[in-house]
């Protein structure tokens, strides 16, 4: 069941087109990850999402809300959270939860539930100029949360931190996902791995591939070689990209790697070929592309 | 509570906190009480001074009361609205480049309310500030010079506040077109500064001039009706007033947060 | 010259509570735009306008 549905949206600034007929169905209860290099126009999506930027055309449709402002129904987390520096952590998180409707007393009561999950109450009544970039962080995750909102959108969310932070930041976000939807970008493989469910990979403003990430392992690994050798023989290089069941040859120096489509047949030529040509073989691995070179070949080709 | 009324108290209470509240009250107390006792005391100054010729009687008469009033004016003119644009550059254009906007814009605010709660608590601000000033000057003119009239002098204080709401609104609007405060000083106190200087000089053409309402309260104060043209000045400042303050509220509508 | 003093203390007390706190503000603070010594030069050597200024563009916001 699709909570937001995103068709075509598109964002031409004046002198480029930073994003280009993006479509997103985000489920309920889901974590989806936008993950794409810097510049690949992660950022200005989520803007539009956040509603504050202007769609040059496209739509966001929320479930079951006809009205155009679903503002009440997002939490947004900014790449880079700015705070009221004179405000103490707990003054913003109420001063957040009276502009999202709720009565006084209950953002009061909000605000301390949240500050104590996020594991900085002892911060609480501390100016937040004093704040580490770990805290502003998880304050920042505080206030997007306070309104119960029904999508959650974070930029960038553990960019920023050290490994650490990072970590900390991660696990939230896995608690997180119990509760609500969460959208957030990364420019980071291993992040969106480590918690999402569906991934969008974005480059140059477009949708270069999606999926569950069950769905991306599967279907797009391929069975590669991996051949190490004490010298490169460019015959044998040459005659290899002739081979039919070869998708794809790349090397280096001392190893080689063969996306093959047929393993079997693959395996015995090799092997055969290594005799004929006399190759000096060091080691010899039959395997599957990992999502990393997956991810790495959407975003360079 | 209403959500403007959540914004106005957090501007109110930034105001505190970054002393607002304490020195601009102060500013305008001093420059209040300073003129009355600068013309009290000035023949001693000058005395005291000694430039003047052996034997030479000095005879600088005190000015009547109530040019005393419309003097602190001048003052106010001067250090206060610089004191004004100084407080409320940053109001929005502050918040648009550090991004604090964005984290509040992404909520269901919306952007009249929240460019009319900074306006309307830069303007709590100002007139306590004001008010503060003009009752000293006041208070010490009747203690070292002469009574004022109370009817003119409270009248005269609400038209010469009209100038200070319009410099505040003036310089809220360009806070919000615009992103460096430093800017925005620079071009609010030179339009002031135009406005002023061309509605002294072209007082027929610009009869109908915000710049002229400081001419109207020093009239007011002294004679208890505002000079020439008195009402036209009146309505068209309100009415520029709260033009600025709808387009400000339109411009900033059109803006896209990016920072 | 006779000055009346009750008249003028009024005005004293007030630079000198902008100077105080502005000063005890100086101090208290991690970090001031440009250097803190030259605050503190400025909110004792120029008049009431030192303090002003220093709220005004030497508070990091």
């Amino acid at each position: 069941m699709s909570l937001v549905t995103v068709t075509d949206l598109t964002k031409h600034f004046a002198d480029n087109t930073a994003v280009n007929n993006v479509s997103l169905s985000i489920d309920k209860g889901k974590c989806i990850a936008l993950l794409g290099p810097n510049g690949a126009g992660k950022t200005t999506t989520i803007k539009m999402l956040a509603g504050l930027l202007k769609p040059t055309f496209g739509t966001i449709q929320f479930e079951g809300s006809e009205e155009r402002d679903y503002r009440n129904l997002i939490g947004y987390l900014p790449q880079y959270p700015a705070f009221y520096r004179w405000m103490t952590g707990k003054e913003y998180l109420v001063y957040a939860a009276e502009l999202s409707g709720l009565p006084d007393g209950e953002a009061k009561e909000k605000a301390e539930e949240l500050l104590k999950m996020m594991g900085i109450e002892e911060a609480a009544k501390r100016r937040i100029s004093t704040y580490s970039g770990g805290m502003k962080q998880r304050l920042g995750l505080a206030q997007a949360m306070i309104h119960d909102p029904k999508l959650l959108i974070l930029d960038e969310p553990v960019s920023a931190l050290d490994p650490v932070g990072r970590y900390e930041v991660l696990e939230m976000i896995r608690k997180l996902k119990e509760k609500t939807t969460i959208l957030f970008s990364t420019h980071i493989l291993h992040d969106a791995e480590e918690v999402s469910d569906d991934i969008y990979i974005i480059r140059n403003g477009e949708i270069v591939l999606s999926g569950t990430l069950q769905e991306l392992q599967e279907e797009h690994q391929q069975p590669v070689i991996v051949i190490e050798t004490a010298e490169k023989n460019e015959e044998w290089l040459g005659q290899l990209e002739t081979y039919a069941f070869v998708a794809n040859v790349a090397s280096t120096r001392a190893e080689i790697r063969i996306e093959v489509n047929d393993v079997d047949e693959a395996r015995n030529q090799i092997l055969k070929d290594i005799l004929s040509f006399n190759i000096k073989v060091k080691t010899f691995k039959v395997g599957y592309t990992s999502l990393e070179d997956l991810f790495i070949k959407k975003v360079t080709e | 509570m209403g959500q403007w009324f959540i914004l106005f108290k957090k501007e109110c209470m930034e105001s505190w906190r970054n002393y607002k509240w304490l020195w601009m009250p102060s500013v305008f107390l001093i420059l209040g009480l300073m003129q009355p006792i600068t013309t009290y005391y000035l023949p001693d100054i000058l005395a005291t001074a000694g430039e003047l010729p052996e034997g030479s009687e000095i005879s600088i008469p005190i000015p009547p009361a109530p040019d005393v009033i419309a003097a602190t004016f001048g003052q106010f003119s001067q250090i206060g609205i610089l004191v004004l644009v100084l407080a409320s550059m940053g109001i929005v254009a502050g918040e648009r480049a550090s991004g604090t906007a964005s984290m509040i814009l992404a909520r269901p605010v919306s952007r009249f309310s929240f460019i009319s709660a900074k306006w309307a608590a830069m303007l709590l601000l100002t007139w306590l500030s004001y008010l503060v000033g003009y009752a000293g000057s006041w208070y010490y003119t009747f203690l070292l010079i002469g009574e004022v009239e109370a009817t003119n002098a409270i009248g005269a204080f609400f038209v010469y506040g009209l100038w200070l709401t319009f410099a505040v609104t003036l310089t809220v609007f360009f806070s919000t077109i615009l992103k460096n405060a430093g800017i925005v000083a620079f071009l609010s106190i030179g339009s002031l500064l135009v406005i002023s200087a061309l509605s002294h000089t072209l007082t027929k053409l610009l009869a109908w001039s915000p710049g002229r309402l400081s001419v109207h309260a020093s009239s007011i104060v002294s004679t208890g009706e505002g000079a020439d043209h008195f009402f036209l000045a009146l309505s068209v400042s309100i009415g520029i007033i709260i033009v600025l303050l709808i387009l400000a509220y339109y411009l900033f509508k059109q803006k896209e947060l990016v920072e | 010259m006779d000055l009346n003093w009750a008249l003028i203390a009024p005005v004293i007390i007030l630079e000198f509570i902008l100077m105080i706190v502005a000063l005890v503000d100086v101090i208290k603070s991690d970090d001031t735009n440009g250097p803190k010594w030259l605050w503190v030069l400025v909110i004792l050597f120029i008049g009431f306008l030192g303090p002003i200024l220093y709220f005004v563009i030497g508070r990091k916001r």
